[in-house]
């Protein structure tokens, strides 16, 4: 059976690098893994070996058990559109020129997206391992709240009071222009562009009954997934990584460890030095405090959610390399992510 | 090739503007820019609001030393008030206001499946907000509008909204609001975008990419750029021994790398980074004072 881990976590923390260290560890431990990433650094996919990374699997020509794909959320959505509508809808939904923009622009969208091409390749059986790298928004709940948002947003009674009935057609729609929501859709949008949109919606419509299907599969897949947060200790990621514990999905896992990236090492902590150039101490003491800063940050955390944490040291430069990426673990401190899969 | 269009001798220019819009990647400190740059208006006298304009609201108002910020505007120092944008009830405004809408058609249903529509057709999600926003610019109530604004990922979706609305319908209301919308925006004398980065890789590709952008389709007077968290390089070349040693170690490579990202940054003002501060409203406060030291 594949495993699942679940790295989410606010933007710019690394998680993409602490997703991809994961990966390369556990492929290097002799499980066949696939590390799903929804936006790498030009030098990440360097690190490795891939210049280019495709919404499919792709071997990573270094390391014989690692695997990894990029999510494009407009393509992911594409492939959503032509498996759950029927073809002549699907060509239709997918050539609206408001199809790229609703597909960027619901908010769970981008996630459902993700989730989906997630449960896709955990329930394929090639891999051991998935480890999906996922997108940053809201904390990384919107992932778990993906599946249910989008079958109540297509298939919700907003959208059937909407549209008006079970499955309207054209008329039915238009006729109801007395409807207030219709009125301002109208006075707002233009007629034009309205029709454009109704289309859209209707056609969206008719992929409700894969779309439910397939969110009872993901909610399957999210649900027994192993979850970890990665943040640094500034204030935007730690709001989110707290804002994950107090609103935790129903259908996630408790977070297995929560991932401080770029820990200074606590043996600075109230570090000070006699007999040395003025400047060193001086910087030593900012550093110093910074380090005493992050540390309490740390037992807050652990203290108040009961949690365990690891630490990734401070990396001057982003690994280059399969190698650094392996360090990254091999290095860590606290809760060890050998865990994972042990 | 210069992206500035005017380079800034003091904040007092910055600070003339009636309305200045933050930008920057998630993470670079955005809000906490924001802040300062409010803070720094409302020291020097001049009635300012500080708006937070996508999400909670949160990371603003806590580097303004308040827990939440609520849709109307509550005074948070002397000269200052903040609000956060509520989408639902920015829309009701907006239908309200702009639209002329009576408020009988105001019921939840007909404004949640607008919702959905909106969240659909282009541009009206963003031309509700930027609506909102620049609203509280029009009416002149206050001298500066800052904004903690979207990241820049979305900044062209939000700041092009007014064009975008004038192309796809003409007459009307809307295509009023939509004119207004644009002569504020594009007024460089009133209105300015203050891209926010940090030294590393990602945030500097992205802003350099943003900056093209803006480049190729003018939607904002003008424009600034600030580098938040950088580090002073050391000046001696001692090596140290034990934990010092390590720690200029790891400084060294810090600022060598943050040499190369600021290289590619065109013209930017440098924001510190700042050691063991716990507060978020010390961080605002630190960074009104670097501002100051900086652009005076």
């Amino acid at each position: 059976m594949t495993a699942a881990i679940l790295v989410t976590g606010g933007g710019g923390v690394g998680k993409t690098t602490v997703s991809a260290a994961i990966a390369v560890t556990a492929a290097r431990r002799g499980l066949e893994t696939l590390v799903l990433t929804v936006d790498p650094a030009r030098r990440l996919a360097g690190a490795l070996g891939i210049a280019e990374l495709g919404a499919e699997p792709s071997k990573v020509a270094e390391e014989p058990l690692l695997w990894a794909a990029m999510l494009d959320a407009t393509s992911s959505w594409e492939a959503i559109a032509r498996r759950h509508a029927d073809p002549a809808v699907a060509d239709r939904l997918v050539n609206n020129d408001l199809f790229a923009a609703a597909t960027g622009q619901f908010p769970a969208s981008q996630s459902y997206a993700a989730a989906e091409e997630a449960t896709r390749f955990v329930k394929d059986g090639r891999w051991d391992l998935v480890v999906v790298d996922t997108p940053p928004s809201a904390g990384g709940i919107e992932f778990f709240t993906a599946p249910a948002n989008m079958t109540d947003l297509i298939g919700g009674r907003l959208l059937r009071w909407l549209t008006g009935g079970k499955m309207p057609g054209r008329r039915f729609f238009f006729d109801r222009a007395a409807r207030p929501a219709i009125r301002i859709a109208d006075a707002v949008l233009g007629a034009g562009l309205f029709e454009r949109v109704a289309q859209f919606l209707m056609d969206l419509r008719t992929t409700y009954d894969g779309i439910a299907a397939s969110s009872k599969e993901i909610e399957g897949v999210l649900s027994t997934a192993q979850t970890l947060i990665v943040t640094t200790a500034d204030p935007t990621p730690m709001r989110e990584a707290i804002r994950f514990f107090r609103d935790l999905p129903a259908n996630a896992q408790h977070p297995t460890s929560v991932i401080f990236n770029r820990s200074l090492p606590v043996a600075w902590v109230g570090a000070r030095t006699a007999d040395q150039d003025d400047e060193l101490a001086a910087n030593l003491a900012r550093w110093s405090l910074e380090s005493a800063r992050q540390q309490r940050l740390r037992s807050q955390f652990s203290d108040r959610y009961s949690t365990e944490i690891t630490t990734i040291d401070w990396k001057p430069t982003a690994p280059t390399d399969l190698d650094s990426l392996e360090a990254l673990l091999t290095t860590a401190g606290g809760y060890s992510l050998e865990n994972l899969w042990d | 090739m210069t992206y500035c269009e005017s380079s800034r001798s003091s904040l007092n220019l910055m600070l003339d503007k009636r309305f200045i819009i933050v930008s920057g990647k998630g993470g670079v400190g955005k809000s906490a820019v924001t802040a300062a740059i409010a803070k720094s208006a409302a020291h020097a006298g001049r009635k300012t609001l500080a708006l937070s304009m996508v999400g909670s609201g949160m990371g603003l108002g806590a580097h303004l030393g308040q827990t939440a910020l609520a849709f109307r505007p509550q005074q948070t120092e002397p000269n200052l008030h903040a609000l956060a944008i509520d989408q639902a009830m920015a829309l009701v405004e907006y239908l309200q206001i702009q639209v002329g809408l009576p408020s009988y058609a105001m019921f939840t249903p007909a404004v949640k499946a607008f919702d959905v529509l909106a969240s659909t057709a282009p541009a009206i999600r963003e031309i509700v907000t930027m609506g909102k926003v620049l609203w509280e610019v029009k009416t002149g109530h206050w001298d500066l509008v800052v904004v903690d604004g979207p990241p820049t990922g979305q900044i062209g979706s939000y700041l092009g909204a007014a064009t975008t609305m004038a192309s796809l319908v003409t007459t009307g209301r809307v295509a009023d609001q939509a004119k207004w919308m644009r002569e504020i925006q594009m007024d460089p004398d009133a209105s300015e975008l203050v891209l926010v980065s940090v030294p590393e890789e990602l945030p500097t590709s992205e802003t350099i990419e943003t900056l093209e952008w803006l480049d190729a389709h003018p939607v904002i007077g003008s424009r600034s750029l600030f580098a938040n968290r950088v580090l002073s390089p050391l000046e001696s070349d001692a090596v140290g021994t034990g934990v010092a040693a390590d720690a200029a170690g790891l400084h060294r490579s810090l600022t060598s790398e943050q040499a190369i990202w600021l290289e590619r940054l065109p013209t930017h003002v440098e924001l510190p980074f700042l050691f063991g501060v716990d507060s978020a409203t010390t961080v605002a406060d630190h960074l009104a004072d670097s501002m100051s030291a900086v652009l005076t």
